[in-house]
C-alpha cells in the first residue's frame, strides 16, 4: 500500500490509461483511507475535468490556412529550383561529353592531317626523297658545267640564282647559308611570292638588275619557323 | 493504398522529392497537434503559427535531420517544435512588458489577486482560468502538463518529444500538477486542499 508521499508522486495517475495497474490499485486503496490524499485526488479530478473541457474546446484548433499556403509555396519553389538544377547538370554532362567527342575527332583529324603532311613532305623534302644541295656553289658550278656540255648559253643571273633555277628543274632545294641538312627532317614546304631582291635577305646573292622581279619560291621552313632551304617554284 | 496509410518515412521521402500531396498528408496529420502544443506553451496564436511554419520548413529544407532509427516522425516534429517554443519563451521576458498590460495600459494583475476569481463563474471563464493557469506554469512543468494531460501523450511519447527520460517527465508532471492545482485554487478562491505538492 502507498503512503502519502508516494501518493503525491504517483497517485494522481489513477485515471491515466498508461498507468501501472498495481500502482493504480495501491493509490485507490490509499485514497480510501487517507482523507487528505482523497481530497487531493478529488481536487485533481476537478482540474482534470477542466483540462478535458479545455482540450475539447481547442481540439479543432489548427494552424491558419496561410501557413499551409506558405509551406506549399516553399515546396513548389524548391521543386522548381531543383528542376533547373538537374537540367543544368544534364546539360553540363552533355557539354562535357560533346567536348570529349570533339577533342577526340579533332585529335584524330590532326593525326591524319599530320600523317598526310608527313607523307607529302617525305615526297617533297629532299631529306626524304630528293637530296638537298649542301654545297650550292659546287652545284652551281656543276650546273654550269652541265650547261656547257649541253651547249646551253650561260645565264645572266648570278651563280646561285642559276643554281636555284636549276634546282627547280631537278626538284632540289638549295640550303640557305647557316642551315644544316638534319634540321630539315620535320620541315614544311611553304610556297611564297616575293621579289627576287628578297632572296638577298636569305643570304643568297641577287642580280640587282632583276631585284624587282616577282618570283615564286618554295621555302623549306624548319620546325623552328626559320627557312632552311629554297627552290624556285615550277 | 491511400496516401494516409503510407508510413510517415515514405511520405517524408516523397514530400522531400517535391510531392505536394505527400507533404500535405504529413502536414495535415501533425500540424494541429503541433499548433495546439505551441499555442498552449506560448499562449500566442502568432507564435504558435510561426512555430508550426518553422517546423515544416525544416522538414522541407533539412529532411536529413530526421532519422527514423532514433524515433517516430511525430516525436521528431514535437522535438523541433519544442526547441522553437523554448527559444520563443527565452525571448519572451524581453517582450512581455507590452503583452502583460491590460487594454487600458495598466499593469496586468497576477492571478493571486483574490478579487479577480470572484467574478469568474461561467464555464468559458473556467476554461480561460485553466488556460491561464497552464500558461502560468514554468516552461518545463507546463510542457509536461500540455503533453501528458492536454495532448494525452503517453509518458514514453512525451519523454521522446522532450528528449529526456520518462522519470524526468513524471517528475515534471507531478510538480506541474501540484502547481496547477494551487494556481486554480487561488483563482477560484477554494480551500487549499491540494497545496501539498506545490511547495
Amino acid at each position: 500500500m502507498m503512503n502519502c508521499e508516494e501518493f503525491e508522486l504517483r497517485g494522481l495517475d489513477v485515471d491515466r490509461a498508461d498507468g501501472d495497474p498495481q500502482e493504480v490499485q495501491a493509490a485507490a486503496k490509499h485514497a480510501e483511507v487517507c482523507t487528505r490524499c482523497r481530497a487531493l485526488l478529488e481536487s485533481w479530478r476537478e482540474v482534470k475535468g477542466d483540462l478535458r473541457i479545455l482540450r475539447e474546446s481547442t481540439r479543432l484548433e489548427s494552424a491558419p490556412a496561410r501557413v499551409e499556403m506558405r509551406l506549399k509555396q516553399e515546396l513548389r519553389t524548391r521543386r522548381e529550383a531543383r528542376v533547373p538544377r538537374s537540367t543544368v547538370a544534364i546539360a553540363g554532362w552533355a557539354l562535357a561529353a560533346a567536348a570529349v567527342l570533339v577533342g577526340a575527332v579533332s585529335w584524330g583529324t590532326s593525326r591524319r592531317t599530320r600523317h598526310q603532311e608527313v607523307t607529302r613532305h617525305e615526297a617533297t623534302v629532299p631529306s626524304a626523297s630528293a637530296p638537298i644541295s649542301v654545297f650550292p656553289e659546287k652545284d652551281a658550278l656543276a650546273t654550269e658545267r652541265e650547261s656547257r656540255v649541253r651547249g646551253e648559253p650561260k645565264k645572266r643571273s648570278g651563280r646561285r640564282e642559276s643554281a636555284i633555277a636549276k634546282d627547280d628543274d631537278t626538284g632540289k632545294f638549295t640550303l640557305l647559308p647557316g642551315s644544316w641538312p638534319a634540321e630539315t627532317e620535320e620541315a614544311a614546304v611553304v610556297r611564297v611570292r616575293m621579289q627576287r631582291g628578297a632572296l638577298g635577305a636569305l643570304g643568297l646573292p641577287v642580280n640587282q638588275e632583276l631585284a624587282g622581279e616577282w618570283i615564286q619560291v618554295d621555302l623549306l621552313v624548319g620546325n623552328d619557323g626559320f627557312p632552311q632551304a629554297v627552290r624556285l617554284a615550277r | 493504398m491511400k496516401i494516409l496509410d503510407e508510413k510517415p518515412e515514405a511520405l517524408l521521402k516523397r514530400a522531400v522529392r517535391g510531392d505536394e500531396q505527400a507533404f500535405l498528408a504529413l502536414y495535415q496529420k501533425h500540424q494541429s497537434a503541433l499548433y495546439r502544443y505551441a499555442l498552449r506553451m506560448t499562449g500566442s496564436p502568432w507564435a504558435a503559427e510561426e512555430v508550426v511554419q518553422e517546423v515544416f520548413l525544416l522538414v522541407i529544407r533539412e529532411p536529413q535531420k530526421f532519422q527514423s532509427e532514433r524515433g517516430e516522425l511525430g516525436a521528431f516534429l514535437y522535438g523541433v517544435a519544442r526547441n522553437r517554443v523554448m527559444k520563443y519563451l527565452e525571448k519572451k521576458p524581453r517582450e512581455a512588458s507590452l503583452d502583460r498590460m491590460n487594454e487600458d495600459g495598466s499593469a496586468w494583475n497576477e492571478p493571486e489577486d483574490p478579487l479577480t476569481p470572484m467574478m469568474i463563474a461561467e464555464k468559458s471563464e473556467r476554461i480561460e482560468q485553466v488556460r491561464e493557469a497552464v500558461l502560468g506554469l514554468p516552461a518545463e512543468f507546463r510542457e509536461a502538463v500540455v503533453l501528458c494531460e492536454l495532448e494525452e501523450l503517453s509518458y514514453e511519447e512525451a519523454a521522446q518529444a522532450c528528449g529526456c527520460p520518462i522519470g524526468t517527465i513524471r517528475s515534471r508532471l507531478h510538480r506541474g500538477r501540484a502547481l496547477l492545482l494551487a494556481k486554480l485554487e487561488l483563482l477560484r478562491d477554494v480551500p487549499r486542499r491540494a497545496s501539498a505538492g506545490a511547495k
